[in-house]
């Protein structure tokens, strides 16, 4: 009975707690008794605020648990957690006064899936590039053969600059660098490489582009795996070269350039010809182009001589023609010769003078004259009468 | 003033030098003209080539931007 009138004696503005009060112990009481720590369970309502904070409830079968993750903290997860998903969270559990909530206050959270956020985040950008074409390698560009102006994207002071600049320096000396420095991690990473990669199209000449770094976590490389970056890669106004972490790391980066080099080194190689091989290309072109002439020097001889050839083959035959004609004019001129009459029997009768006497009126009586005959000449005379 | 030629440029013309010369119907003044044209070019190309060194420039905003 006493107990009760106890109970109604507390019911005064003396006795009784505030709001403020009982939530302010209980604020304490909770955060003393539970110490910040994991808590395992499925994503359930998540809502991102304008101000960047999340805001989701956790739960299981049984029960559920107000969270909150502030921007400062979501900030360095790579995207956010989907509904239904099963992860889990570290925070320190608090009661939030003012609206009487228990809550779990979210400073880090991991997704059990496979690969983690960082990969539910990978698999969305790369889905969403895949969904533009942009991953197709029919839309890969070829590399240039003999690149003079290359540029390099890349930390300023990484080992990947010197590596680059070393193999291009041995291989293609003729080919000049210029050196786009970033930031190629952490905060403000994403924005300068994308300022980069569009920088290139204001940059004179340029044949090719390499983008590297060495390697290092998942998360070091992370500003390679925004979407952000791999579309400012695909936009790029040359060909580029990747080479993000190790072989073993593929960024979209990667997946989205126009080639996929091992390493910086590679890349530098893949970026240069040798000019050893270079040379020897030269010097076969050099050897070509003395056969060449050489042989058209022969074939020029050859045509000379064929016309040589030629022409006297044409007054050969003329010769011939003359010879014939000769043949049949002297052929003709023998059938008339007098000659071949006086070997049939006829002779020729001449006086002293060479006269040839053809009437008898040339006879006079006492002429002495000569006879030509055919095989000989005779004296003859007509007698006196 | 034409602009100087690249490397790949000047490969290129040499190589179109000595396809010509080989082809079979060229004069032997035009053939004359191409050798000497490409004994120029591999001249240049091989000085080119032994002269070189590798350069390394940082581009910050506005440096090596087009105008």
């Amino acid at each position: 009975m006493g107990a009760g009138l106890d109970l109604f004696a507390a019911a005064s503005a003396e006795g009784a707690w505030t709001v403020g009060e009982v939530t302010r112990r209980a604020r304490a009481v909770v955060e003393a008794g539970l110490p910040p720590l994991w808590v395992r369970g499925e994503v359930s309502g998540l809502k991102r605020w304008q101000s960047g904070h999340w805001y989701f409830t956790l739960r299981d079968r049984t029960a559920q648990l107000r969270c909150v993750m502030f921007a400062k903290d979501n900030r360095r997860l790579p995207t956010a957690p989907a509904d239904g998903m099963q992860v889990f969270a570290f925070g320190r559990p608090t009661v939030w006064e003012d609206k009487g909530e228990f809550r779990l206050t979210v400073v880090e959270l991991l997704s059990t899936e496979a690969g983690g956020l960082w990969q539910v985040a990978f698999e969305k950008a790369k889905a969403a590039l895949a969904r533009d074409g942009l991953l197709d390698p029919a839309r890969k560009r070829p590399l240039p053969a003999y690149a003079q102006r290359i540029a390099v994207i890349t930390s300023p002071d990484g080992a990947a600059l010197r590596d680059i600049v070393a193999v291009v320096a041995r291989r293609w000396p003729l080919a000049e660098l210029l050196v786009v420095p970033t930031r190629v991690q952490g905060e403000g990473a994403v924005a300068e490489l994308c300022a980069a990669f569009k920088l290139l199209g204001r940059l004179r000449g340029l044949d090719v582009c390499i983008v590297g770094r060495g390697g290092g976590s998942k998360e070091d490389l992370w500003a390679f795996n925004s979407e952000l970056v791999a579309r400012a890669v695909a936009a790029a106004s040359v060909p580029v070269i990747s080479a993000i972490g190790h072989e073993t790391d593929v960024t979209l980066c990667d997946l989205v350039a126009d080639f996929r080099a091992a390493t910086p080194s590679a890349a530098a190689a893949a970026a240069t010809p040798d000019q050893a091989e270079v040379l020897d290309d030269v010097a076969h072109l050099g050897n070509r182009l003395g056969r060449g002439l050489a042989s058209r020097v022969d074939l020029a001889a050859q045509r000379l001589e064929q016309s040589l050839d030629q022409l006297s083959g044409a007054v050969a035959l003329r010769l011939e023609r003359h010879r014939h004609q000769l043949a049949t004019a002297s052929g003709r001129l023998d059938a008339l010769s007098p000659l071949r009459i006086l070997e049939r029997g006829y002779s020729l009768a001449r006086d002293a003078r060479g006269q040839v006497l053809r009437r008898v009126a040339q006879f006079p009586a006492g002429l002495a004259f000569r006879l030509r005959v055919w095989d000989g000449e005779v004296s003859a005379s007509v007698p006196e009468s | 003033m034409a602009k100087a030629l690249t490397f790949a440029q000047q490969l290129e013309r040499l190589e179109a030098i000595v396809r010509r010369l080989e082809s079979p119907d060229l004069d032997l003044d035009e053939a004359l003209k191409l050798f000497e044209e490409g004994v120029e070019g591999l001249r240049a190309m091989r000085e080119r080539l032994s002269s070189a060194e590798a350069k390394v420039k940082q581009v910050l905003s506005a440096e090596n931007l087009d105008e």
